[in-house]
């Protein structure tokens, strides 16, 4: 009796101010009418929550140029074989696109899926592919193959695997795998000249800096190839240690995802890409490390495909003001940007935590960003929750991360156009996770797949970058730098050969054992926890560095300066015919 | 004895059933094996998903699905794990080995030595022994186990190598890279930095309870009766003062030796050194369901295991204590 009635005196009293606030409220709303009357309405943001976002679709498909495809001829060098002895032959690239078109959980069927046969030739030293239509990048293909006797059904090879990779067409071979080492011996029956030279190779996994280089001044591995960081000389500084620093394919950027949430409001996210201040955070992040300017290509390196002035002149705060003043945006009592609703955006940031760069990048950047009016926060996870389950749910707004980019710009392919957002239509296993839609950008990167002219490809991949700058997408930073760290009194050869390369440290198998023990030992940063070369096992730059490089063959190589070659398994150039 | 023991061992499987049920529900709500399967298999059939919900009994209901899942487990079918499809039974039994070696080890050093060094300080309270033993445990406690990793690891592999050519204990894991088989010898050497920054907590620790509880004791008025009955002070110390003083030690000591085969985790990282720890994370950070109920169960029968030997203990460490 007594609550209801204290209740109800509450009650009444929060009527009699809601009362008092509308009296008080109405000038206000009148200088809104007002204002809103003499210039057009903007319209109040609305943008869909993460939940809504599961039925958001996107009506784009691509035509493809008409073409009645093109076929490709590889000729398998006489005396290539596996390491049993027996001959490589097309059943092993049939094999190789049959399992990572069909298997369930394949890391990647993209240029498999344009092809429709693969089938001997006048030999079965002569594999004939056939594609669907024109595919530019068809030397990123095959370019790690299976051995068909090793599998029973090529349609699913999921369930294999799992303890070996137990075949080698290069010059080692598996001879165990633990959680504690990898070891590798030479393959007796590789064709090449460049055969192994030491009498073992053992990785072992070292999970961090500071373990890798105890162990590496220690003297107990022989060569490390850690992730850059600023004082990282300092930390492996040792009277034996060399170390060689290249940049690469490495690329670290900022992604505003676009499907959902505030940054799928296109004027929003312009002006919050506007109001970073890449120079200073250069200054304050990756000079340190090294750099010496920005990168500004977009989400690709250096190279035939971009001018290199892409995103430059993106900061520009004066223009981001005007730009959401006219779109109806104030700043609010606490000086946030708010919609003409009133609704201020909450972008939620985020990075890996335990990563120190981007950890330190967060702490400089967001009081900048809350300063410039948005309301920006850390809303960081561990590594697995950010890669594999954050990102491709796009559950973030913003989000940095360094990626690696292979020598052929069909990468941005699958990353970047409409049919690749996750939707419903593709069962949400799109690879685009920013959500970015635009039509234009998608044609020109799917036209860009099917020009095998190089200038012409380059051209449609420099106007895609335009585009995704002009839509701010991302923010390039910086041309990651790749180090590898070594012992000069353990190892030799040409260790610093192929640092640069996508492949990594794959030349490994001419480095020399100086010391005389026997072996070369590798620390492996990350360590591989399967080996299926088809499944999402090799969803990991160390994967494939540590297993499938070592002993799959492949019809094409990439080099340190990032350029596709034919390797020896092939007898030369493949023959192109466009149909 | 046998009896109470008996009795305990019954009660020992209804409560490790309802354990694993609660652990079974927490895992499936917490990680959704079915979302994890879908994410490392992420273009998995119909068919291929529907044998994966079978045989990691993950029906809808949680009390089918846990019978499922237990009946699967008693009879040696496990699933595979979700990332590569391996077997779990040998990845498990691995990592179990290497943790029970490393966390016996670290115990029996650790304990031994920080019950003697307990003693040690108790005989003299407030004398320069105690404070220095109480200094000491103090920082061993304070320490973390990453930072005296590194600082074992700097003086003992990078600058004793520096100085004499080679280091002393190598820095991770178990064998040296390229050995192939069993050697006891090389095993024990990559097991002494590992073992010593556990042990340094250990130690840290029970002489700490070990010097409290025989002070307790001390000053007990048996203890005083046995000495006026003209027994020498050591026979006095160790059968009257040591063994009463180590009723509460051997209770605490049990229980963490249960906790100790779930992995220590910093450390075994820091070594790389693949233990349950290693084991856990991993499977975790994949959410992979069918490598981490088989820990779980590992775990909560290896607590209940040790709980025993700590009542059983007790009692045979304290006459006054019946059992049944």
């Amino acid at each position: 009796m007594k609550k209801t009635s204290k209740a109800a005196r509450f009650g009444v009293a929060l009527l009699a101010v809601s009362f008092i606030a509308a009296s008080c409220g109405g000038g206000s709303d009148e200088a809104t009418e007002e204002t809103t009357a003499e210039e057009p309405a903007a319209e109040p943001v609305s943008y869909p929550t993460l939940e809504e976002c599961a039925d958001v679709s996107y009506d784009y498909t691509f035509t493809p140029p008409a073409s009645a495809g093109m076929t490709v001829t590889y000729d398998i060098a006489p005396e290539a074989t596996w390491e049993d002895g027996s001959q490589i032959t097309a059943a092993d690239f049939k094999a190789t696109w049959e399992a990572s078109l069909n298997t369930p959980g394949s890391i990647s069927t993209v240029g498999y899926d344009q092809i429709t046969s693969v089938e001997p030739g006048t030999s079965d030293k002569q594999v004939v592919v056939e594609f669907k239509a024109v595919y530019a990048p068809y030397k990123g293909l095959f370019g790690s193959l299976i051995k068909a006797a090793s599998v029973e059904n090529t349609q699913d090879v999921s369930g294999d695997y799992a303890d070996s990779i137990p075949f080698s067409g290069r010059p080692w071979k598996m001879k165990s795998w633990s959680p504690s080492q990898l070891v590798y011996v030479p393959n007796e029956n590789y064709w090449g000249t460049d055969k192994a030279v030491a009498k073992q190779l053992v990785m072992v996994p070292l999970p961090d800096s500071d373990t890798e280089a105890a162990a590496l001044k220690a003297g107990e591995v022989d060569f490390v190839y850690p992730q850059f960081y600023g004082g990282i000389e300092e930390a492996f500084a040792d009277p034996n240690i060399t170390l060689k620093k290249e940049f690469g394919g490495d690329y670290e950027g900022f992604y505003f995802q676009s499907k959902c949430g505030p940054f799928a409001n296109p004027t929003f996210r312009k002006a919050f890409s506007m109001s970073i201040d890449r120079e200073a955070l250069f200054q304050q992040i990756y000079v340190p490390l090294g750099g010496e300017s920005p990168l500004q290509c977009g989400p690709i390196v250096p190279g035939p495909y971009c001018n290199g002035d892409e995103f430059a002149n993106a900061y520009d705060p004066a223009g981001a003001e005007a730009m959401l003043t006219e779109a109806g945006w104030s700043k609010n009592a606490d000086g946030f940007w708010a919609d003409p609703s009133g609704n201020v955006p909450d972008i939620r940031w985020i990075i890996n935590t335990g990563n120190t760069r981007r950890e330190n990048t967060q702490a400089y950047l967001i009081p900048l960003l809350q300063a410039s009016g948005f309301n920006v926060r850390a809303d960081n996870c561990d590594a697995a929750c950010y890669f594999q389950q954050r990102l491709p749910a796009l559950d973030y707004d913003m989000a940095m991360y360094i990626s690696t980019a292979p020598p052929d710009p069909a990468y941005l392919t699958p990353s970047f156009t409409c049919d690749q957002i996750p939707t419903a239509a593709n069962n949400n296993q799109g690879q685009n996770s920013t959500g970015w839609c635009n039509a234009e950008a998608s044609d020109l990167l799917h036209q860009a797949d099917y020009e095998t002219d190089d200038a012409a490809r380059a051209t449609l991949i420099k106007d895609a970058l335009k585009l995704m700058a002009g839509d701010a997408i991302m923010l390039p930073l910086f041309q990651f730098p790749k180090s590898g760290f070594w012992r000069t009194d353990k190892v030799g050869g040409p260790v610093d050969g192929e640092l640069n390369n996508y492949t990594a440290f794959v030349n490994n198998h001419l480095w020399t054992d100086l010391d005389g023990d026997g072996k070369v030992v590798i620390g492996a940063e990350q360590w591989p926890e399967c080996l299926n070369p088809i499944t999402e096992c090799a969803n990991s730059s160390w994967m494939v560095w540590t297993t499938a490089f070592q002993v799959m063959p492949g019809a094409y190589a990439t080099t340190n300066d990032g350029r596709y070659v034919v390797t020896n398994l092939l007898a030369g150039e493949p023959t192109v015919v466009i149909k | 004895m046998l009896r109470y023991v008996l009795r305990r061992v019954l009660w020992a499987i209804p409560t490790l059933l309802f354990i694993t049920f609660l652990v079974y529900v927490a895992l499936r709500t917490g990680t959704d094996p079915v979302k994890s399967y879908l994410r490392i298999n992420p273009r998995a059939t119909k068919a291929k998903i529907a044998q994966y919900i079978e045989v990691n009994g993950l029906d809808p209901n949680y009390v089918r699905g846990y019978w499922s899942w237990l009946r699967n487990f008693v009879t040696g079918n496990w699933p595979r794990s979700i990332k590569g499809s391996r077997e779990v039974w040998p990845q498990l039994k691995d990592a179990l080995a290497n943790s029970l070696r490393l966390g016996a080890a670290a115990t029996v050093v650790g304990i031994a030595v920080g019950i003697f060094v307990g003693v040690y300080a108790a005989l003299k309270p407030g004398g320069r022994r105690d404070v220095a033993v109480n200094t000491s445990a103090f920082i061993g406690i304070s320490i973390p186990p990453y930072v005296s990793a590194i600082i074992l690891q700097l003086l003992f592999a990078v600058y004793w190598s520096r100085w004499f050519g080679d280091t002393l204990f190598p820095t991770s894991g178990v064998y040296p890279p390229g050995q192939v088989g069993f050697d006891p010898w090389l095993m024990a050497k990559h097991m002494v930095l590992p073992t010593l920054v556990v042990a340094i907590q250990v130690i840290a620790v029970y002489a700490r309870y070990m010097r409290s509880s025989l002070l307790d004791v001390l000053s007990s008025d048996f203890m005083r009766t046995a000495r006026s009955k003209g027994i020498s002070e050591r026979r006095v110390l160790v059968r009257h003062g040591m063994r009463n003083a180590l009723i509460p030690v051997v209770t605490i000591a049990a229980l963490d030796v249960g906790a100790i085969v779930g992995g220590l985790i910093i450390t075994e990282n820091v070594f790389s050194y693949p233990g349950m720890g290693v084991y856990f994370l991993s499977a975790f950070a994949q959410g992979d369901f069918p490598l981490l109920m088989p820990w779980m169960v590992i775990i909560v029968a290896s607590v209940l295991l040790f709980n025993l030997v700590a009542d059983i203990a007790y009692a045979w460490l304290d006459p006054r204590i019946r059992l049944g």
